[in-house]
């Protein structure tokens, strides 16, 4: 999954703002908390059939380890 | 709690008759419901509502706040935002723990409740959404107040139903009297037309069926009322103890200087015939307040449309307030706000006493003959020392404020 997509998301679906969403962000952030993190990974799941967990997720430390470890998964589907 | 004088120095209000004070102001004055079908409604049998004109909480919240607020917190805050600004203050800089939130719902989130039940319905408990219960919540009204405005004092949701804004702002009151705080952010909120909530409100036969003419379906007093509109808010009063909103500069838009609230223990929907609850809580005001029954030259009603609330308040008034104080129902206007009624009538009962305006009772065209007060049938103009606010609920709960200029 491109960064881009990843960005799409969580713009369009849990409204964060485009412009915080940087490779080097962190959760922080980009004001992911683990509710905003549960969302995600129910969103995941029903657009693109991506089982991530949250806490996988809150693993990954910026959102360019995030696009890491959605691409590592979806090549493995 | 006579003697401690208690100060309103900010108003915020959004209603179906505008967001914003001088919005919701200037159409209750103009007499025209916005009530309609709803297409929210579609399949439910009553479809007429009263929505907040024009909300957009994305625009006036900030999307991801809106993405993670229900409906009823969202009006909350649009209110609270303008009520804190009309007062002057700056949470940046206040003590937040001197200051209070004390709002009142009658339901929470039903809506956010309903559409993840069908979540789990079709697609299981592993899609429910993680924000379900932050959402919907009703002390969450008061905990997303404390969060927006840093406001770390005392804080609670009280819930009468019908009666739960007025509650708020008396149960203000009583903390501001106490010293408990310095500042109360009190008041209502409601978003509760929803598919079953609405669906129960019809099976209770306490709704408006006339769909043929929804502009005229709330008509307070009226002899064809039947039934009320639900309508949908938020009402946001800031409040202060007048020695320090005078210490400060403050503009007083008005004082709350008596509160009284007492149960019917009668039914758990039909009010007493006789009114009795509701006039033990009118007494209970004028005594809180130091003022007589004649003393009240107006009354915001609570005035729902339905045949037995307004026939039963009515006779209380006409036996009661010997003064013959002019009577309206905004309502006939807004619709019934439910748990935020009782807060955005008592910020229109200041604003009656501020510009000596009394807003209309809409679509009153032949007052019920057995009713026999005088009703503000047109925008009437008058001097106003004391006004009360009334406010009753389901499961026999009465709330009244006694209002007085600043």
């Amino acid at each position: 999954m491109l960064l881009d997509q990843f960005r799409d998301i969580l713009v369009d679906t849990l409204k964060i703002d485009r412009s915080t969403i940087t490779p080097e962000a962190t959760r922080e952030d980009i004001e992911l908390d683990s509710l905003a993190v549960v969302e995600l990974s129910l969103l995941l799941k029903a657009e693109f059939d991506l089982d991530v967990s949250d806490d996988e997720l809150l693993e990954a430390a910026t959102v360019a380890d995030m696009v890491a470890l959605l691409e590592k998964r979806s090549a493995t589907v | 709690m006579a003697g401690i004088d208690i100060a309103v120095t900010g108003l915020g209000l959004v209603t179906p008759a505008g967001v914003g004070v001088e919005a919701s102001w200037a159409s209750v004055c103009g007499g025209q419901s916005p009530a309609a079908l709803d297409p929210t409604l579609e399949g439910n049998p009553v479809r007429l509502s009263c929505r907040v004109p024009g909300f957009d909480a994305e625009n006036l919240l900030d999307p991801r706040r809106a993405h993670r607020l229900d409906r009823f917190v969202q009006f909350a805050l649009v209110a609270a935002r303008e009520a804190v600004a009309d007062a002057g203050l700056d949470p940046r800089t206040w003590d937040g723990a001197r200051v209070g939130v004390v709002l009142g719902c009658a339901d929470g989130g039903p809506g956010t409740v309903e559409q993840q039940h069908q979540v789990l319905r079709e697609q299981g408990p592993a899609r429910v959404s993680p924000l379900l219960l932050p959402k919907q919540l009703p002390n969450m009204l008061a905990g997303q107040t404390a969060i927006e405005f840093h406001a770390t004092g005392p804080n609670l949701v009280v819930a009468t139903a019908c009666a739960s804004g007025a509650t708020a702002i008396g149960t203000a009151r009583d903390l501001l009297a106490l010293g408990r705080c310095d500042v109360v952010l009190a008041g209502g909120s409601e978003a509760m037309i929803t598919p079953l909530v609405m669906a129960g409100f019809a099976q209770m036969g306490a709704l408006s069926k006339r769909e043929d003419d929804p502009a005229t379906a709330s008509r307070p007093f009226d002899i064809d009322r039947d039934g009320f509109v639900a309508g949908e808010g938020a009402g946001i009063l800031v409040m202060e103890r007048v020695s320090d909103a005078r210490a400060r500069g403050a503009r007083i838009r008005g004082r709350i200087i008596g509160y009284g609230a007492t149960a019917d223990a009668h039914h758990i929907t039909s009010p007493h015939p006789e009114g009795s609850g509701v006039e033990a809580a009118v007494r209970a005001a004028l005594a809180d307040a130091g003022a007589d029954p004649q003393d009240v030259q107006h009354v915001n009603a609570h005035g729902t449309s339905t045949p037995l609330n307004d026939l039963s308040e009515a006779r209380m008034i006409h036996r009661v307030l010997t003064g013959d104080p002019l009577v309206t129902s905004t309502k006939g206007v807004t619709g019934h706000l439910l748990g935020a009624a009782g807060a955005v009538e008592a910020a229109f009962s200041i604003l009656s006493i501020e510009r000596e305006t009394v807003p209309p009772t809409a679509n009153l065209f032949m007052p019920d003959p057995r009713i026999d007060i005088k009703l503000a049938q047109n925008l009437s103009h008058l001097p106003i020392d004391l006004a009360l606010s009334n406010s009753c609920g389901f499961g026999g709960q009465n709330t009244v404020l006694a209002i007085a200029p600043a």
